[in-house]
């Protein structure tokens, strides 16, 4: 097992009334399926609205690559298609039907998953692909795409993150063959990020080419992005997948049976709840009714994804596995225009270099010379010191601790998007 | 709580906090005239920064009592109203609010204010700190390292450097007391100092260095004229040492994983 010889971070110490015990299992009224957060999607639709569908059943494929589908996580009538101006998917809304509870799903022919071919083109249809992230830029991998390396997150530092061990009791043989499938999608390691000091399952045949990364309690030492920059480096020529544990042993059951369970356990916390809870739900579940009767009165806001991503969100996104209520600011009056100079400025300010910086980095990579270079916008410096591995989620925490507002996240984006358009070009 | 604290505003508000043990001793020896010494400072400061904020919207920051506070402790004695302010304007304007304001600074305002004062006038008799002072300043840089506000391995290196040379009788007391304070004041400020974990090693180390040898061969220099000399040359050679370290980063990176 390798140990990532991560000490720094830190665990930011949010409000949250207590979990409540036990997993309860919800499924929601209305369920929407959507595109990855940050991916934007040409799609086809192939049902109309007021069409019956059953759960695992494809409703759209992309425009440009219609082996990709986008399937329906529970059976039910489609409500409404919302596309944005050239197709792009905004969402599709369903309603569920109460007649048939989990009787109709999907079966797929698992004949053509011999082949690594035949595998990806199972994947693809079966709504597999919507799960998988990718580094460098984010959003969904490619059709064609074949990874570098594939990192499993099976231990998860977020504030608020439901355990990923939790969810995998009971199911490491089906964790392990989804593992084994895995392996075959790369020519490269498939890494596991998993709590140090635990007993890692046994996998039989592809042992070696499964790497163990043990990860500490802090954030962001479990962050996907600073996994991979300790670990795997992504680049432009070798992007690296990430997937969450329980989507692999969803994909071991779907290599067994052919169904593709639709199932995710959500933690839902926050200091605007009366009670925490841990839930199985759905993907693209209505985040309103997984809070209901579970807020305290007052205004508040709900963001899925998790307190330091600061997304507000109506429907859970394919990869969210959080849902956290705060209480809602009230918007504050105007400062005097004195005041405002004397506190605000047109340009953010400048980042004063402090412990707590490096340990929001969890000390992985040199912060503030970092962060100088995505300040200015200088893309070489940012890729030499690993820019292409990380992501938003992986800044956030350091924005958290900065009081920037978001500001490096975007910073971020904006480099990353200028360096996947040079270079599509 | 939405957002976290370490703000521009909150790290020169704990850097004050952590100099308090050095600001509390120094105004308990010299009195009346050091406290006139700061507020003037820090009323030259303000100024700048108000006309700073006026003209480039440049919102003015705490780190103007810090700036004064080590002006007032380290300037040459006997220069009269208006060369002190025309130095500190000086280093207030060109070492800082220029570059736009602290947090972008490349050397520390206090350090160009007093190297100006330092060879603008070289008549003017510097000042010297007996050991109560001096031995204030370890509190204050621990206090500032831990809070994370100084960087410790700058300070770890610079302490094992000066007593390596103490003990070899390279350096005199009276250089000591001045260097140790000014490693406090001037050179373990957290902007301008080296950013990488190397980089802040050898700035410390560099820092000692430079005093140790401004001590050993600079004949008639007073202890703090080293201290400021020796400020100078280390902050202006830390993004050399932060590039270094950065290059050796990387190229281990490359080693080990064939890209960064």
């Amino acid at each position: 097992m390798r140990t990532l010889r991560l000490r720094a971070g830190l665990n930011p110490d949010f409000a949250s009334p207590p979990l409540a015990a036990g997993v309860s299992e919800v499924v929601t009224e209305e369920v929407a399926v959507l595109p990855p957060h940050g991916a934007k999607l040409h799609i086809t639709p192939l049902v109309t609205e007021g069409e019956r569908v059953h759960a695992g059943a494809p409703v759209a494929c992309l425009r440009h690559a219609p082996a990709v589908c986008l399937v329906a996580p529970i059976g039910g009538q489609v409500a409404r298609i919302d596309l944005a101006p050239g197709r792009i998917l905004n969402e599709i809304v369903l309603f569920r039907d109460t007649g048939s509870d989990g009787e109709d799903v999907e079966r797929h022919d698992l004949s053509i998953a011999q082949t690594t071919a035949g595998l990806r083109r199972l994947l693809q249809g079966a709504g597999v692909w919507p799960w998988i992230g990718r580094r460098p830029f984010g959003g969904m991998p490619g059709v064609d795409e074949v990874p570098a390396a594939i990192l499993v997150t099976a231990s998860d530092t977020r504030p608020f993150a439901p355990d990923p061990q939790l969810v995998l009791e009971g199911r490491h043989e089906a964790f392990a063959r989804g593992l084994e499938a895995l392996t075959r999608l790369t020519d490269g390691p498939v890494l596991v990020s998993w709590p140090d000091g635990l007993p890692t399952p046994r996998i039989m045949r592809v042992e070696d080419r499964i790497a163990w990364l043990a990860t500490g309690p802090r954030h962001p030492q479990a962050s996907p992005g600073i996994c991979l920059h300790g670990a795997f480096p992504a680049a432009l020529d070798a992007p690296v997948w990430d997937l969450h544990a329980e989507d692999v042993a969803h994909l071991g059951d779907f290599l067994k049976t052919g169904r593709l369970p639709m199932t995710r356990h959500v933690r839902i916390a926050g200091d605007a709840l009366t009670e925490a809870r841990l839930v199985r739900t759905t993907a693209g579940a209505d985040v309103r009714q997984l809070i209901q009767g579970a807020v305290a009165p007052g205004p508040h806001s709900v963001m899925a994804g998790g307190l330091l991503g600061r997304r507000r969100a109506r429907w859970l996104a394919p990869r969210d596995r959080q849902v956290t209520v705060i209480p809602r600011a009230e918007p504050r009056a105007r400062p005097h225009w004195l005041v405002g100079a004397l506190t605000a400025s047109a340009f953010p300010r400048p980042i004063i270099p402090t412990a707590a910086l490096t340990q929001a980095f969890a000390a992985a990579l040199p912060a503030v010379p970092f962060l100088r270079a995505l300040g200015a916008g200088d893309e070489e410096a940012a890729m030499r010191l690993g820019l292409l591995s990380l992501l938003e989620e992986d800044v956030a925490l350091v924005d958290y601790v900065l009081g920037a507002g978001g500001d490096l996240q975007r910073q971020l984006r904006a480099l990353l998007d200028r360096i996947e358009t040079e270079n599509a070009a | 709580m939405t957002r976290g604290l370490w703000t521009r505003e909150t790290v020169a508000a704990l850097t004050l906090a952590a100099l308090m043990p050095l600001a509390v001793f120094w105004l308990w020896t010299n009195g009346l005239a050091g406290l006139v010494n700061l507020i003037f400072a820090v009323i030259i400061i303000g100024i700048w920064h108000l006309v700073f904020m006026l003209v480039r919207a440049q919102p003015p920051s705490l780190s103007a009592l810090i700036t004064g506070l080590a002006i007032a402790m380290l300037a040459p004695e006997e220069l009269g109203v208006f060369r002190l302010a025309l130095g500190i304007s000086f280093g207030v304007v060109m070492g800082e609010l220029v570059f736009g304001g602290w947090g972008r600074n490349v050397v520390n305002p206090a350090t160009v204010a007093l190297a100006f004062l330092g060879f603008g006038f070289p008549a003017a008799p510097w000042p010297g700190f007996d050991a109560p002072i001096a031995w204030a300043a370890i509190p204050a840089a621990a206090l500032g390292a831990t809070l994370g506000i100084m960087p410790l391995a700058l300070l770890l290196s610079a302490a094992a450097v000066a007593a390596g040379a103490l003990m070899l009788g390279f350096l005199p007391e009276p250089v000591l007391f001045a260097a140790g304070i000014g490693l406090v004041l001037l050179v373990a400020d957290p902007v301008t100092s080296a950013a990488t974990g190397l980089g802040r090693v050898l700035n410390g180390t560099l820092y000692a260095l430079f005093v140790v040898f401004f001590a050993a061969g600079w004949s008639g220099a007073a202890a703090v004229q080293i201290t400021v000399a020796s400020a100078l040359l280390a902050s202006l050679a830390a993004p050399l040492l932060d590039d270094i370290a950065i290059q050796l980063w990387v190229s281990r990176r490359r080693r080990r994983h064939g890209r960064t």
